[in-house]
This record gives structure tokens, sequence and C-alpha cells, in this order.
């Protein structure tokens, strides 16, 4: 089974036409890839219904609108793909 | 239909928000000054109406689901085809679905069809907004009355 970051970046390559092989861990969805809110929509829909988990955007963005958290911690790959990883895991436990 | 208002639902036939499901009619006016100009001699509903009228079929569903806490605008159209003419005087019946609900967001899916043939189908993407004010709330209120958008759909 393909890692998270494989499946995600395959999932943006495919979704924004950006070339799988300058897609990297440590890029930036929004600053790197120049991924706008609303393509990101269409990222989060696909990782949503691949994982079965749905990405909390709402709150994030409310994090960082009010200086609690960077877009870093969010949208710089390897941070998005941990975040999958512990959304994956919560909803394992409580089913 | 006040095609000038761009109210485009005249009523709410059937939603069933438990199966994420909204059937609308629309009856499209056989006179409107769209159609002196969308075609003169040859009256058809412009395709862009007809994508507005499955958004706004969607909008209904997502006000249903979301219990009105949420507003949905329309973000993004895709795989819109135009299969065949609506004309002035069609009743087109409008089914919506919803594919997804995510945070902050929701995708559909609208087929209109016209005496049982379908006419036009979409996938579509919107944002949920809370209500900008409540003159907005209010007016919404006001149509949802309007077109006869069951209440017990949101107050359960």
């Amino acid at each position: 089974m393909s890692s998270t970051f494989d499946q995600v970046a395959t999932i943006i390559a495919e979704t924004c036409d950006i070339p799988r092989d300058t897609i990297t861990p440590d890029s930036h969805a929004i600053d790197d890839l120049g991924i706008d809110s609303l393509d990101f929509l269409d990222i989060a829909f696909a990782i949503d219904k691949q994982f079965g988990i749905k990405l909390p955007l709402e709150k994030w963005t409310q994090e960082v609108n009010d200086g609690k958290a960077t877009t870093e911690q969010y949208f710089v790959l390897k941070n998005l793909c941990a975040r999958i990883d512990e959304l994956v895991a919560a909803k394992s436990a409580g089913a | 239909m006040q095609l000038e208002y761009f109210h485009l639902i005249d009523r709410i036939v059937e939603l069933k928000a438990d199966e994420k499901r909204i059937i609308v009619e629309a009856q499209v006016p056989k006179e409107s000054t769209i159609f002196e100009g969308h075609f003169p001699g040859y009256p058809l509903m412009p395709g862009v109406l007809l994508i507005e009228s499955m958004a706004q079929a969607s909008g209904w569903l997502l006000l249903g689901v979301l219990k009105f806490e949420r507003m949905p605008i329309l973000a993004a159209v895709k795989e819109a085809k135009v299969r065949g003419s609506v004309f002035p005087g069609d009743l087109m019946t409008i089914e919506a679905s919803l594919v997804h609900e995510g945070s902050g967001y929701a995708m559909t899916e609208a087929k209109i069809r016209v005496d049982g043939k379908l006419r036009a189908n979409a996938t579509l993407t919107f944002t949920l907004i809370p209500f900008p004010n409540s003159d907005m709330r209010g007016h919404m209120d006001a149509v949802a009355r309007r077109v006869g958008f069951p209440q017990q759909a949101v107050s359960s």
C-alpha cells in the first residue's frame, strides 16, 4: 500500500495538473504549488473520499485567520499527511 | 419562475434530507425579454440558466441537509452537459443529490428533465458560508415559504 504522501501527491498531480515529480513532502500547497482555495476543495474532496475522513478545512482556516496556526502546519504536504494520518487513526479508534 | 429576479424554482416537490435528495419543479415562462434575444424566431432557455436552475435546486437541498445553518454559494461547475433544448412553456423537473458534504463545502449532482427526458446535468461545487446578515436570512425564509420548503425537514 502506498504511503499517505504518495497518495496525496498523486491526487494533487491529477487534480491540478501539476507534474508529479515537482511535488515533494516539503512542498507548500499554496506557496510552492500555487494551489488556490477553490482548487484545494477538489483536493479535499478526493482526500476525503480516498481516506474516508473529513478534512476540517473550516477549523484550520479559522485557526490560521486567528493567528493560532500557520499555513505551514496544514498545507506543507508532510504536515498535511500527518494530519490525514491522525484523522484516519482517530476514525479507526472510534469505529 | 421569475427570470428577471433569478427566481427559477417554483415548487419543491420532494425533499428527503435523510436520503440527501430533492426534486423541484420550474415552469419556464412562455414569454420573457430573454427569449426575444435568445433567439429571435427560435426562443430557447439559455444553457447558463439551466445550470443556474440545477444550482438553485441543489441549494434548496443543501439548505435542507444543513438545516438552514449555512448558505450554499455556487463555486464550481463541472461536467455540465446540455443534452437537449428547453423551450418557453416547458415544465422542468430538477433532481439533485448530495455527492459529498465536506468541511465548508459540498458537491452535488443535478439533472433536468422535461416530460421525463433528460435535458441537462451537471456536477456542482458549493462553498457553505454563514448567512451574511439577517436580511438575507429573512429573504431566504420568505422564498422558502413561497416554494413550499418542508419546514419539518429542518425541525427534527
